[in-house]
């Protein structure tokens, strides 16, 4: 078996438990074994004891402290010290070194319980352990670099080509395969492989978003504006979910057509503007509703004007006028019916309908075919019950009536004209030139031109040798010049030179311009802009003022949201939000309400955003007095109302159990598989991601706790079953209390005291809000209290965070570890680690700042490059 | 996702500058036959198939499943058409697919298992069949066929690219022929090779970059650059037997071409003469995956034999709100189809495939639905029927009724057996030894 490293990111990352799911991809193992070395050692090191290489000190603290458990038979936790050389430049035998130095360091190793260390005993191990370590790992470092090439992510690539070839709507993401991740990282060079899949993949999408480029030059057929009202707003006269769902409406009173009157219609009175359509569910299937008869003919940009209002829908179906705003978007699909066959997006963003009513105008996007349907945020969904047959059933009319929104007209245009048509797109690659009958000469500028936009570091004169012949080849074969050019470009599109982040190397001509896109795909996800460039063009970027106020400035660019949304992503692991669906049996409030989960996931981007901009201290992860709400989440949070869906800081009222990422919906929710909460991994969770402390892997043959969903047992009882053992206590002790006390947070992170079951406790029924009847039971009370390893107990979250704030220091180092892995692809090493506290050294003096952080590890040699 | 690089048995030791060459200029007997035959004898066992089949509206649950598990299961009505057959299938119960739901929109999933078709934001995901070529390479002329029955092409498919696009469905057997048995014209070869010359021209001139780029490096750069001129050299070789296909004369075709039914009524006869096309199709080593969706939902009333016609849609009938006349009518239905399948499995098991085996032996024949209970969209305990494929049959395998097993374990299994080396696809969780 493989050693696992028990303490840091780092080597969870390199461990055989993350790498597992990869297993028979041989060319990323071997890569992974090469670059990661964590291959088992392998018997080719057996030394016998007496000629062992290693220095006689430490060898004394190992027979004396660790041989009990980690030699013969006998290899706790799958580490054996057996066999175990000196050959510190071998990277799988350094690495187990440092498991070594980590766990004596932590006081892991030896157990407590099982052997007496004094502290000096201790310290002279590492003070011994320590130098050389550095010293092999450094020296690596110093002759190769601290990680290989890294190739983009496809999100990166997309954002280039958008980029380069000034397509802002560019859909190519997709096309390429999803990059594998380790610990939710994406970005790390060693799991950045290109294989004949990807490879064929890159060349499709260059070639695809060069296609669009070219086909901009087609002049676009003219914008069409058509003006829907009266009956021509809907589709059909009725909808699933009948009158409770949809009516036309005249001066707030329904109209009732059916199909007879409808055909008796002129189509004059089928357009009556006076004529309201009024709508009081959310789009979902099979329940749709889009304007009569429209379909995008081309893809492309559509303007969108109505006019629109908040309603109710009060008794006998008349609207009284709303109390609050009602969030609208909509849709994107094909007009199939309510047997959706396409893709479903949401397009044009979300606006708040007023009581009154008020003109909207949004731009959607449409692929041909496509049409647009409304889509209400946040109201309950018709859906087809399929208990004992098929039909609908109705909420009970709340108090105030049902919420909803009143369309008076709408208008679409489209699709939108280029504003400087044959537009700029086409001038990237042709600049002004008439393609059609240019010379060679001409190919070869236009050619070395769109390599000088495409390029992330300077090109010689030799490297456009390899294109600049393609084309002569194709131009003497008698291919037309447009189409020997784009064979070029798409070639260079995916060559190295547009693909591959290389390290800065101090003295190397090109390392500016490595330190410039090492930045801008940091904190842009995208490659460097014109200033940035400019800065590397002039040697300036290890300036360190240069170097800080540029890295300002991207902080403070709208394009900053980029990074934002990549950080949380990987960090905080929130592309896996929408992972599961709530229990529909166990939370029935929640069922499909993606309204609630959209605005999670803008309340915590919004949080780790401010973090930075503002320069917030680092421990606000787990503490804050404030947070993002809109209309839902206040709600969610049982916080005084908001109005409206856009997400507004507020302050939390003194004693709420809400503010700091800890407690965030988002984070709750992914760390809870929407049937149950389980302390064990909300805990192990928020000690690696939060803290930097992960858990080591379960040990195999341990089967994992599973919920009692009746409710019979609570899952405290469950799990003090399950490490009654003292082996299985000492672990878990490290991260379940963290869990413990966000037991009173559901699936969906709202607050609860007690839990749901399915059979125990006290019956409530009730019909929710798609009309389907539910019976749960309010059964036992939450018990969040528990005890930190330290010993310190608490009762509740607020006494846990109180505990946990006091270690701003492990929050900070953290926080660089995640800072350097994103931004770098290379996880922190032995060697970065003296670097590492100096920069916790110096952002100490003000409260570990994250903002600050950030800057120091900008201007580290660890992201600048180290020389020889 | 990553994906394997191809099978080594596969990797012939083609020259590169040789095949290029080849691209340009017309060769008429490909170098690739050579090492065909010498790829057969290093590997005297024969390539395995699949036949991924969906009917998007299902059967009637009650009479398609066992009521007992294991290998003395009693055969349900449906099942005793297979009767003669059963030591060569597994049927299943407690399948699907998790958190795909949605009613007939899950139609689309069938192969992918890409969750909640409706919700905003959804993009179809990699199919199967498209998966399992991606991860292979092209073997064969077709890397899959992906055939329909009464299919509403532009809306249904059970095939679909890495980026979610629909690959539309053939759905008539006679152009399927021509494509399949009749050497295609000299302007449309002459196109594609052109495409593919095209790209070798490319990476041409990406493996002298990449090289000059190199040069550059420290070695730990360069080390991991070789792994970009590892993958010009498979995409390489991978364009090139795609040009050995298109050059290659086609099979003798060993039936009469088809007559195209245009009367979607007769749905029993398309289906025979789609099954047909696959089995040929897996004869003649034209392909080895194909997918085919029977569309009942796009079915207007039809015939159920020449006496008998139902008295509504397919999909009026599949809601049959327990009416006993539109049950009866379902059963025959359902029955048929059985036939249908029967007759698959007689043809393939009548054809020799290398020695002392047919090609059933050799082929995975899964037959299933998106849809549990049609009657009430009910996506989960999906009907699902392995055949062939040299698996350990015989069997009712029950999972679960209320926390199904996902059913991407058995697609994870049927990949294996397929020749892959992997141990997850989409939603799955494992796999299902008891078939290896």
């Amino acid at each position: 078996m493989k050693p696992r490293s028990l303490t840091n990111t780092v080597a969870m990352l390199h461990s055989p438990r993350y790498c597992r799911p990869l297993k028979g991809f041989t060319v990323a193992l071997r890569l992974l074994v090469v670059i990661c070395s964590l291959a088992a050692l392998s018997a080719e090191h057996t030394i016998a004891a007496g000629d062992s290489d290693v220095p006689p000190g430490i060898l004394q603290f190992l027979q004396q402290h660790c041989t009990d458990c980690h030699s013969g038979q006998k290899t706790e936790g799958d580490f054996s010290i057996d066999n175990l050389t000196f050959q510190l430049d071998d990277a799988a035998i350094r690495r187990r070194w440092i498991h070594v130095y980590d766990r004596v360091a932590q006081r892991e190793m030896p157990p407590p319980d099982s052997s007496v260390l004094n502290n000096a005993d201790r310290q002279q191990l590492l003070d011994q352990l320590s130098p050389p370590l550095e010293a092999a790992d450094l020296q690596l470092i110093l002759k190769r670099g601290r990680g290989p090439a890294r190739r983009l992510t496809r999100s990166e690539f997309q954002n280039n080509l958008r980029r380069i070839l000034l397509l802002p709507q560019l859909d190519i993401r997709d096309r390429l395969p999803a990059e594998r991740d380790a610990h939710g990282f994406t970005k790390v060079s060693a799991l950045l492989d290109v294989s004949r899949v990807q490879l064929e993949a890159f060349l499709d999408a260059a070639e695809a978003a060069l296609q669009q480029a070219v086909a901009s030059r087609q002049p676009p057929p003219p914008a069409i504006t058509q003006r829907f009202t009266g009956l021509d707003l809907f589709p059909e006269l009725s909808t699933f979910g009948e009158r409770e769902a949809m009516f036309f409406a005249r001066d707030n009173r329904l109209v009732a057509i059916d199909g007879g009157m409808f055909s008796r219609m002129t189509p004059e009175q089928r357009r009556d503007p006076s004529l309201e359509l009024a709508l009081f569910r959310s789009a979902t299937w099979p329940y749709y509703g889009y304007p009569r008869g429209f379909l995008a003919k081309e893809s492309g940009a559509y303007r969108l004007r109505f006019a629109g209002r908040a309603v109710r829908q009060v008794r006998d179906f008349r609207l009284a006028v709303a109390l609050e705003p009602a969030p609208l978007s909509f849709r994107a699909r094909q007009p199939s019916g309510p047997d959706v066959s396409g893709d479903v997006r949401e397009t044009g963003g979300w606006m708040d309908l007023q009581p009154e009513l008020r003109e909207f105008e949004t731009t959607i996007q449409l692929r041909a075919g496509e049409t647009f349907e409304y889509s209400p945020l946040g109201l309950p969904v018709p859906f087809i019950r399929t208990d004992g047959g098929f039909f609908y059933d109705y909420p009970p009319m709340p108090a105030e009536g049902h919420r909803g929104v009143a369309i008076r007209w709408l208008e679409v245009t489209g699709p939108l004209r280029e504003p400087d048509w044959p537009g700029a797109s086409h001038r990237v690659l042709f600049d002004d030139v008439a393609i059609e009958k240019a010379t060679a000469a001409e190919a070869e500028r236009l050619f070395r031109r769109f390599a000088a936009i495409a390029t992330l570091r300077p090109l010689t004169d030799a490297s456009h040798a390899p294109f600049l012949s393609l084309i002569r080849q194709k131009l003497a074969a008698g291919t037309p010049p447009a189409t020997a050019l784009l064979a070029a470009f798409q070639a260079f599109l995916c060559s190295p030179h547009c693909l591959y982040l290389t390290e800065p190397r101090p003295g190397e001509p090109d390392q500016h311009f490595a330190i410039a896109s090492r930045l801008s795909h940091f904190l842009w996800n995208q490659r460097p802009d014109e200033r940035l460039f400019q800065l590397a063009a002039t040697g300036q970027l290890r300036d360190p003022d240069a170097l800080r106020s540029e890295t300002s400035r991207l902080l403070a660019d709208p394009m900053f949201s980029h990074f934002v949304q990549g950080f949380a992503d990987e960090w905080l692991d929130l592309r896996r939000l929408r992972r599961d669906l709530p229990d529909e049996r166990l939370y029935p409030e929640y069922r499909r309400d993606d309204y609630l989960v959209d605005s999670m996931e803008l309340e915590t981007r919004n949080f780790l955003g401010t973090l930075f901009t503002e320069n917030l201290p680092v421990a606000t992860t787990i503490h804050a007095d404030f947070t993002f709400v809109n209309d839902r989440l206040a709600r969610h949070y049982d916080l005084p109302r908001v109005s409206g869906s856009k997400l507004q800081r507020i302050s939390l009222p003194p004693g709420s159990p809400f503010g700091g990422l800890l407690t965030q919906a988002a984070i709750l929710k992914h760390t809870a598989n929407g049937t149950s909460t389980s302390p064990v991994l909300r805990g192990a969770w928020v000690m690696e991601k939060l803290f930097g402390q992960p858990p080591g892997a379960p040990p195999k043959n341990i089967p994992s706790v599973e919920p009692d969903i009746r409710g019979a047992q609570s899952i405290r009882d469950l799990l003090n079953k399950h490490t009654a053992a003292p082996e299985c206590a000492r672990c878990h002790a490290k991260f379940d209390h963290v869990g413990f006390a966000l037991e009173n947070f559901d699936v969906m992170g709202a607050w609860r005291d007690r839990y749901r079951g399915l059979e125990r406790g006290e019956k409530v029924t009730g019909i929710d809000p798609a009309g389907h009847p539910y019976t749960y039971f309010v059964g036992s009370e939450v018990d969040a209290s528990g005890t930190l390893p330290s010993g310190e107990s608490f009762q509740d979250i607020q006494q846990l965070r109180k505990l946990l704030i006091a270690q701003p220091r492990q929050l900070a180092r953290n926080l660089l570890h995640q800072l350097i892995l994103y931004s770098t692809g290379t996880p922190v090493s032995f060697a970065d680690r003296r670097e590492v506290e100096l920069m916790l050294d110096a952002a100490a003096t003000d409260g570990f700042r994250a903002g600050d952080l950030l800057h120091a590890v900008v201007q580290s040699s660890l992201f600048l490059g180290r020389g020889e | 996702m990553l994906t394997r690089s191809p099978r080594r048995f596969w990797r012939f030791p083609l020259n590169r500058r040789r095949v290029l060459r080849g691209l340009g200029v017309a060769i008429t007997l490909p170098v690739l036959d050579c090492h065909r035959s010498s790829a057969a004898t290093r590997t005297p066992t024969q390539p395995r198939r699949m036949l991924l089949i969906s009917n998007n509206l299902g059967v009637l649950p009650k009479n398609f499943f066992p009521a007992d598990a294991g290998t003395d299961y009693t055969p349900s009505l449906y099942l005793q058409e297979l009767a003669e057959f059963r030591n060569q299938f597994t049927v299943f119960s407690g399948l699907s697919h998790p958190a795909v739901t949605g009613g007939h929109s899950t139609e689309n999933c069938f192969l992918t298992a890409a969750r909640d078709p409706t919700r905003s934001g959804f993009r179809n995901s990699i199919s199967l069949d498209q998966f399992a070529v991606e991860s292979l390479g092209q073997q064969t002329r077709f890397p899959t066929l992906n055939l329909g029955v009464n299919i509403d092409k532009a809306n249904r498919s059970l095939s679909w690219s890495r980026d979610g696009v629909l690959l539309p469905a053939d759905d008539s057997p006679a152009k399927l022929f021509q494509r399949l048995f009749l050497q295609g014209d000299a302007q449309q070869l002459d196109l594609r090779l052109k495409r593919l010359q095209e790209r070798a021209s490319i990476l041409d001139v990406l493996r002298d970059d990449v090289r000059l780029f190199q040069a550059g490096l420290g070695t730990t750069d360069r080390s991991r650059l070789d792994q970009y001129l590892t993958s010009i050299r498979d995409l390489e070789q991978n364009l090139a037997t795609s040009a050995e296909w298109e050059q290659k004369p086609k099979p003798a075709p060993t039936a009469q071409p088809p007559q195209d039914i245009p009367d979607p009524a007769r749905f029993f006869p398309k289906i025979r003469l789609m099954l047909d096309m696959a089995r040929l199709a897996f004869e003649s080593e034209s392909t080895r995956i194909v997918t085919l969706m029977i569309d009942g939902f796009a079915t207007p009333v039809f015939q159920i034999d020449d006496q008998r016609r139902t008295g509504d849609g397919y999909h009026g009938l599949s809601h049959h709100g327990q009416s006993s006349q539109k049950l009866q009518e379902l059963e025959q239905v359902d029955l048929r189809q059985m036939q249908e399948l029967k007759q698959l499995f007689t043809a393939l098991a009548a054809t020799q495939a290398g020695d002392n085996h047919n090609l059933l032996d050799h082929t995975m024949v899964l037959f299933g639905s998106n849809l549990g209970d049609a009657n009430v969209h009910n996506c989960t305990n999906l009907p699902i029927l392995l055949a062939g494929g040299g698996l350990m049959h015989g069997r009712h395998l029950a999972f679960d009724g209320l926390r199904n097993t996902p059913l991407c374990n058995l697609f994870v299994t049927m990949l294996r057996n397929f020749g892959l080396e992997l141990d997850q696809f989409a939603s799955s969780t494992g796999m299902i030894s008891e078939l290896l």
